[in-house]
């Protein structure tokens, strides 16, 4: 299945990148950059004592944004001081020097950045756009204005500190603490109202799914250390590079690394079969659907993929492994996708497609195409979320697609749409006019050039369903004559003055459109997408300055049916525009066709499983259900008996019972009486003094007895 | 001498302190002798800072003592700790006669009021601690402990308006003198077997005589006998008997200023004793090894075993402290390099998770006395969360839970006796930490998990906050300086620096 030319030889990577891999060196100058970290860490700070204070204005928003936009232009600023790659250390945190001589190991993880052009390019949207996502919740958020509001900034903010230990940290432990920290603020997030038993299932589903992640990086940071001795990249990569012993070995243990890392990452990232989490995670408030998981924190798998890129080159299917589970959770997630009625959910399953994309790029070994559809995914979708949002806050929480029409017709609604069609647009890669078309179109391309034809239709196909059911969004919502419902969402987060001003609880009122600061960031966001048409080169040499530069391999020939990269443009916008057109027969031109296909899928016995199987999200949770949590769930309470009549019963308290017999024992001595204890005390000294008197005789008689044991 | 005088600057800072706040603390004016308090922190924060401006790199290279750069890091630890004791101590010394004369039931009586020596005898016993570091010779050794521990015994008396306090006193007393005797008999004997008092002079005849042979029996036992009398005062067995009384005995500010400033003067004077036979290439003598080991052992063994039967968090506390000495000795039969760093390092810990859970009990009252049994915890969270975050946190991080700063003490503990081939020693020790799982385990789950109490819901806040503020200080450290913790590693480690390059020096006796 997969072509030759895309299996990576370890010995021939390695000569390659002991020669182009930019190793950074450390400096001592810079140290300012430290406080792209301590910002966010300031701004938790501040919150929790606005908190703590009950401030009842947006004073914990302001600080928010403040601090993060600051946090955002030391990353600039950082951008424009850079020349090469560098390791800034902060302070030492950890390490530990074992043993001497030969047998010399160390553990060493201080808390360092590692600046190069990779962490760069992650850093400055993650710290751009998250401070414009904090400029939007600061309406979005408004209704809890005294309540929660301080607590929502201190989970943006401990994001954004874990975010950018993430990306920045110059070692895996610092990759570890922040992996688990944004992980830590998602659940926080997730879970914001804590009220609602169906965001605190999302939260926790969300970091148990996380969780099963978490321990296959563990793991492979463990192997690494193991392998190579330490965990710093820039180390690392030397020893890599020079073909450290350990690797040529190859054993299992190396070989095991790549899809140890690849398990963290499909966590974090929502990749097959680790997917399930995301969706639900749309609980959250809007603007954390839109920062976290979407636009940051679900592109940190692409993130450890392309840092620790050199290291998939330890076993050879690793690679393509990442292709095609790339490349089938596009799939899968998209049909899904078609067939949700709530917007915000469809997102989400967008989300999941998109990221596979960007799975695929790395397994198709073209790290550039990942990170470039990371940077322009991370705009689009953050529009298409916060848009969602802004329909979801002005119409009291109504999603469902059915629900809405003709948004664009509406007064105060016109920046919504527009912004909105553009991030579909984005989405679905209109041709030459959209960010999304270039970075889509270099991983395709690529996927049939280094992966296999296989690969190359499943992305081309999902392209087809992903236009289908973005542009089904926003023909049914933003066109078409105006109609609609409220929301019924009178308790959750944005009934606040929506509700309270129309004393509707089922939705008859009159939507509020956004004001100021969402439109503002909407414009902002939408126009970032498209800018980011222009920084393909610029993205292209972000990535191949950096260690995860990678020769993307070559078509064989130079025709135009020849190379993927020439025909692929003209291909993917045919199929684009089939998509959009499709969708705007169902759903635009002739909306009733769509139900009116519904049912008669529904009445054919043959297909009827089809559309309620994708609407039922292929059974994923219910097969998890049964396959995991059901087994679990008896195999738990099988084992909570064994402990309650057997292991507590008769081990823990028999075990726990003899230290406290033994204290017993030797109560009588602690019997408050002075003379007594003096003469404990006496007898112990002249024991002591004895036994070392005749000590040589003493360790004799020990020896017989332990063979040694005791005395060190 | 001046060079001598140089190193002991900020002790001289806190001995004007201990002068101006004995002086002041006579004042019949009630509002100059409720700054006393403040008036110690001020100094002990200006010798804080003296400190590391006294040892500055060109003066300690010209030091000539066994141990130059321990100061540093010891003085510096001790004004940090000191700070926090000194506000545990707020309002609490003689806490009914205070908290009288707050409401304005007693009127103000310039006779019995508001004890200024309290504040002087705790600078004037930490000054012991930080001349126990400087020391050269073992009548200056003896005297700084004696130092130490003297104004201790009178601070556990007037802690408490109560008989308890004073008969803990009095025990404390004639324990802590018949241990001087003891250490005092082996000085002695180290003088008659080396004919020298002086520390270096002592480490190059026993050098000599080790190269030669075997050290002298005389100094062996010399040796032996100032370990267990010392040992005294970190409350090892067999020495720990008078701990459990006298910590429940005394006011939890005292208790807790017991549980950090005598042991650290002890592991100190361990340490310089031990640094004169040196470790070196063939280690301690077995002897001295296996003495260390059964009284590691043994401590640990028996402070956590009797921690496990007591209902009063007071004595809970003063076994544990036992226990944590015992963790400490493996750092010190490990020796210099990571043994002793881990010692320091912990010695640090320690005082701060002490402080903080002393703290939370000095910080809460019922009926003006404080709380005593786990009944009064149980709940806490409900009406004074911040006091039962802090427990909580103080005891974790006394178990060693990660990733709190007791862990990380005890990691490096064990690393350390590892690292010296004591495997046996330290999966002692775990087992040990396993044990004390259980009772500290009370101390978080009571306040977090546990339901109110009828007794704990007459639980008050004492008037002054002082002390509340100091166990949240702890508590926050607790959880923040596990990030820093190489750096004050970095700190202990060059504290002994010094000593193991002369350990180091030591050839290894030939065959």
């Amino acid at each position: 299945m997969i072509a030759a030319n895309a299996q990576l030889d370890l010995l021939t990577l390695g000569a390659h990148h002991a020669t182009a891999i930019p190793i950074a060196q450390p400096t001592t100058e810079m140290g300012w950059a430290g406080w792209i970290l301590w910002l966010p860490l300031i701004s938790l700070i501040a919150c929790g004592l606005c908190a703590a204070f009950r401030v009842r204005n947006k004073l914990p928003a302001w600080l928010t944004v403040g601090f993060l936009g600051s946090s955002f232009l030391v990353t600039l600023g950082l951008y424009f001081q850079y020349t090469e790659p560098v390791t800034i250390e902060l302070f030492r945190w950890i390490d530990l020097s074992l043993g001497t001589g030969t047998d010399a190991a160390g553990f060493t993880a201080n808390f360092s950045l590692y600046v190069d052009q990779l962490s760069l390019l992650w850093m400055l949207f993650v710290t751009g756009l998250g401070t414009l996502i904090a400029l939007y919740a600061s309406e979005y958020m408004e209704s809890d204005v005294g309540a929660g509001y301080a607590r929502f900034f201190a989970g943006v903010s401990v994001f954004l500190f874990a975010m950018s230990a993430l990306v920045l940290g110059d070692n895996l432990l610092m990759l570890y603490l922040g992996w688990e920290g944004v992980g830590f603020a998602s659940y926080w997030l997730i879970g914001y109202y804590y009220t609602r038993p169906s965001a605190v299932a999302a939260a926790k589903k969300a970091f148990i799914v996380n969780r099963i992640g978490d321990l296959g990086l563990a793991l492979g940071l463990y192997l690494i250390w193991r392998t190579f001795g330490t965990i710093e990249y820039s180390e690392l990569f030397e020893r890599l590079g020079s073909g450290h012993h350990a690797t040529q070995a190859g054993g299992w243990s190396v070989r095991a690394i790549p899809y140890l890392l690849m398990l963290g990452a499909f966590g974090k990232s929502a990749q097959l079969p680790l997917f399930v989490w995301l969706p639900d995670a749309m609980e959250g408030p809007t603007p954390v659907s839109a920062l976290i998981h979407a636009a940051t924190m679900v592109t940190a798998g692409v993130y450890l993929l392309a840092r620790m890129f050199p290291f998939l080159a330890l076993d050879a299917a690793a690679a393509p492994t990442v292709a095609w589970i790339g490349a089938l959770t596009a799939l899968v997630a998209a049909t899904i996708g078609m067939a949700q009625y709530d917007i915000k959910r469809i997102m989400a399953y967008s989300t999941v497609s998109q990221l596979g994309y960007m799975f695929l790029g790395i397994g198709v070994l073209t790290t550039f195409g990942a990170a470039y559809h990371v940077f322009t995914h991370a705009f689009f979708k953050a529009v298409l979320f916060l848009t969602c949002g802004a329909i979801m806050h002005g119409f009291a929480g109504q999603l469902d697609l059915r629900k809405l029409s003709g948004l664009r017709q509406l007064p105060g609604w016109r920046i919504t749409s527009y912004t909105m069609l553009y991030g579909c647009l984005c989405l679905v890669g209109f041709p030459y006019v959209t960010s999304g078309f270039f970075s889509k179109d270099a991983i395709m391309a690529q996927a049939f050039i280094s992966g296999s034809t296989g690969l190359g239709l499943i992305a081309l196909v999902t392209a087809l369903l992903t236009a289908y059911y973005t542009f089904r969004v926003w023909f049914r919502v933003c066109a078409g004559p105006v109609k609609y419902e409220l929301g019924d969402d009178h308790h959750g987060p944005d009934d606040g003055e929506g509700h309270g001003d129309h004393g509707d609880q089922h939705g008859h009122g009159e939507p509020h459109a956004p004001r100021l600061a969402i439109n503002l960031v909407l414009v902002l966001i939408t126009t970032g997408a498209f800018l980011a048409i222009f920084l393909k080169p610029w993205a292209r040499e972000m990535v191949m300055g950096s260690t995860a530069r990678n020769a993307e391999p070559h078509s064989e020939g130079h025709g135009f049916w020849q190379d993927p990269h020439k025909w692929m443009p003209v291909v993917a916008s045919i199929t684009t525009i089939v998509g959009i057109a499709i969708a705007w027969h169902f759903h635009l031109a002739n909306r009733k066709a769509a139900d009116a296909l519904r049912s008669r899928l529904l009445a054919n016995p043959a297909t009827a499983w089809l559309p309620v199987a994708m609407e039922n999200k292929w059974y994923f949770d219910e097969i998890y259900h049964g396959l995991i949590r059901l087994p679990l769930w008896i195999v738990g309470h099988a084992l909570a008996f064994l402990d309650r009549y057997l292991v507590d019963l008769v081990i823990v308290d028999g075990i726990a019972r003899v230290p406290r017999w033994v204290g017993r024992a030797f109560q009588p001595l602690q019997n408050g009486i002075l003379q007594s204890y003096a003469v404990s005390m006496a007898g112990g000294v002249g024991l002591v003094a004895l036994l070392v008197l005749y000590m040589p005789q003493v360790i004799k008689l020990l020896e017989g007895w332990l063979g040694g044991g005791g005395g060190g | 001498m001046a060079e001598k005088l140089w190193f002991v600057i900020p002790e001289l800072i806190l001995f004007g302190g201990a002068v101006i706040v004995s002086v002041l603390g006579l004042s019949p004016r009630r509002v100059i002798r409720e700054q006393l308090p403040l008036i110690t922190c001020v100094f002990l924060a200006i010798a804080f800072i003296a400190t590391p401006i006294v040892y500055s790199v060109e003066r300690v290279d010209l030091a000539t003592g066994l141990l130059p750069e321990l100061g540093r890091y010891v003085k510096m630890s001790v004004c940090l700790i000191g700070v926090l004791l000194a506000m545990l101590s707020v309002g609490l010394i003689d806490r009914r006669l205070e908290g009288d004369l707050g409401s304005g039931r007693v009127p103000f009586d310039a006779l019995r009021t508001s004890r200024g020596e309290y504040y002087a005898f705790f600078l004037l016993s930490l000054i012991g601690v930080m001349l126990c570091c400087s020391a050269n010779d073992l009548i200056w050794l003896f005297l700084a402990l004696e130092l130490t521990s003297l104004p201790t015994y009178i601070m556990v008396a007037m802690s408490r308006g109560s008989r308890k306090a004073q008969e803990a006193s009095v025990k404390y007393f004639f324990l802590g003198a018949m241990a001087a005797a003891v250490f005092l008999y082996g000085f002695a004997l180290l003088y008659g077997a080396t004919g020298t008092i002086e520390l270096t002079a002592m480490q190059s005849i026993f050098r000599e005589q080790r190269l030669a042979g075997d050290l002298n029996p005389v100094a062996l036992v010399g040796l032996i006998l100032a370990i267990l009398g010392v040992s005294f005062k970190i409350a090892a067995a067999p020495m720990h008997f008078y701990a459990a009384d006298v910590y429940e005995g005394a006011a939890s500010s005292v208790t807790a200023f017991l549980g950090f400033v005598p042991k650290a003067a002890g592991m100190i004077a361990l340490i310089a004793l031990l640094a004169t036979v040196g470790w070196g290439a063939e280690g301690l003598p077995q002897p001295i090894v296996t003495t260390l080991w059964m009284m590691a052992v043994l401590t640990m063994t028996l402070g956590n075993i009797g921690a496990l039967l007591q209902r009063s968090v007071k004595r809970m506390l003063a076994y544990s402290s036992i226990a944590h000495s015992g963790y400490m000795l493996i750092g010190i039969i490990a020796g210099p390099g990571l043994g002793v760093n881990a010692v320091l390092f912990y010695l640090l810990v320690y005082g701060l998770m002490n402080t903080g859970a002393f703290g939370v009990l000095a910080g809460l009252e019922r009926q003006g006395q404080e709380i005593e049994t786990l009944e009064d915890l149980a709940g806490l969270r409900q009406r004074h969360p911040a006091m039962a975050w802090a427990m909580a946190l103080c005891a974790g991080s006394l178990l060693g839970f990660p990733p709190l700063l007791g862990f990380i003490g005890k990691l490096y503990l064990f690393i350390a006796g590892v690292e010296a081939g004591q495997l046996p020693l330290v999966v002692i020790a775990a087992i040990n930490s396993a044990i004390s799982a259980w009772y500290y385990l009370m101390l978080v789950g009571m306040p977090i998990l546990a339901s109110p109490s009828p007794r704990s819901e007459t639980i008050v806040r004492t008037p002054a906050a002082w002390p509340r503020v100091a166990a949240l200080l702890t508590a926050i450290a607790v959880v923040v300086l596990p990030v820093f913790a190489q750096r004050l590693l970095d700190g202990a480690a060059q504290a002994t620096e010094g000593m193991v390059d002369a350990t180091n020096e030591q050839e290894p006796r030939g065959g």
